[in-house]
């Protein structure tokens, strides 16, 4: 099958997933955030859950779909001040604003987009995402203050050609950079 | 351009004023006639919704089954290993009993290679059905949402009429 989605596309909808990231998986602004691009992450950790969320369009569906641990610094960083809340439910609703903020990055170019509601599931399902049939996938490693570890995957699965444009803001800071020269 | 849209435009260039309105307007209530049909889809949404649901819980009984017999199977295992020891400290007497262990440890295995392979197409099962059923949510809202928007483009054009 040839490519539904160009380079170009690849790397906007990774900016727009890096972006939102940013803005939304921090706790404080001060917070510091590391994304990296990572090897496949499918091994499956006993005891872990992953949470799952579909951006759909009528040509495409994007899920993204985070790993969590329960680990002691990935719950103190998100249900603090939550208390009585599991950590899978204080992710849940942070999870729900980095996708709203890739839907918002996403309906520039697409104006008719939806978003699920989070679904958590067993981490071994992951081991088949592959099955979804995806024209594009990547996985990230993401550090807050170089404790919080999570992981990420974007999961692109089209019916057709899609493109993705980049922000505006970023074509204005880039056409900016070139003005310096 | 559509049957009812070439209707509308051969109406609008061949009558006169009054009819032309008249034509329009009466488009303009079959349009909002349909859309209303179609905001009934709304209903068949939360069925799929309902439905989806119970399916995906049906999923996870079965996954949380498909762990306690890899568990059970596992235990299997050690039981029958502990029996063929058992067995073959007893001496030749029982030799009969060690075959048994032998056989009861080796169906064991493959109790619990038929288990894990299970687990794999549940969990696949699960992922397959989870997406499917978000997309299908998600679906459901774009579809709302165009409603929605067409209701808005004849609620103006009604008002642009009168």
């Amino acid at each position: 099958m040839a490519d539904l989605i160009s380079e170009h596309g690849r790397q906007n909808l990774a900016r727009a997933f890096e972006r939102a990231a940013r803005e939304t998986l921090i706790v404080d602004v001060n917070d510091q955030i590391s994304i990296q691009d990572s090897e496949m992450l499918f091994h499956a950790d006993p005891g872990q859950a992953i949470l799952l969320i579909t951006i759909s369009s009528f040509t495409f569906r994007l899920l993204t779909i985070f790993q969590i641990a329960e680990a002691p610094a990935l719950s103190a960083y998100y249900v603090r001040g939550a208390a009585g809340r599991s950590l899978q439910e204080a992710f849940a609703e942070v999870a729900n604003m980095c996708c709203g903020a890739i839907n918002r990055q996403l309906a520039l170019t697409w104006p008719h987009l939806a978003m699920s509601i989070p679904q958590i599931l067993d981490t071994r399902c992951l081991a088949f995402v592959n099955d979804l049939r995806p024209q594009y996938l990547s996985q990230y490693a993401l550090s807050i203050n170089e404790a919080v570890k999570l992981r990420a995957t974007l999961c692109l699965c089209c019916s057709a050609p899609v493109e993705f444009a980049a922000l505006a803001s970023e074509a204005q800071e880039s056409s900016g950079e070139l003005e310096l020269f | 351009m559509s049957t009812s849209a070439r209707a509308m435009a051969a109406t609008l260039s061949d009558g006169s004023g009054a009819e032309r309105r008249e034509s329009l307007s009466s488009q303009i209530d079959a349009l909002s006639r349909e859309l209303a049909h179609l905001r009934t889809l709304a209903h068949a949404f939360e069925r799929w919704h309902q439905d989806m649901i119970a399916l995906t819980e049906h999923s996870h009984n079965i996954n949380v089954a498909g762990d306690d017999l890899t568990d059970l199977a596992r235990n299997l295992i050690i039981v029958s290993l502990n029996a063929a020891i058992e067995a073959a400290r007893a001496g030749s007497a029982t030799h009969g009993f060690v075959v048994v262990a032998g056989e009861t440890k080796n169906l064991s295995r493959r109790v619990q290679e038929l288990t894990g392979e299970i687990n794999k197409h549940l969990h696949k099962s699960l992922l397959l059905t989870t997406a499917t059923f978000q997309d299908i949510q998600a679906g459901g809202k774009l579809m709302m949402a165009a409603v929605s928007g067409l209701e808005a483009m004849s609620k103006k054009l009604r008002e642009g009429l009168d």
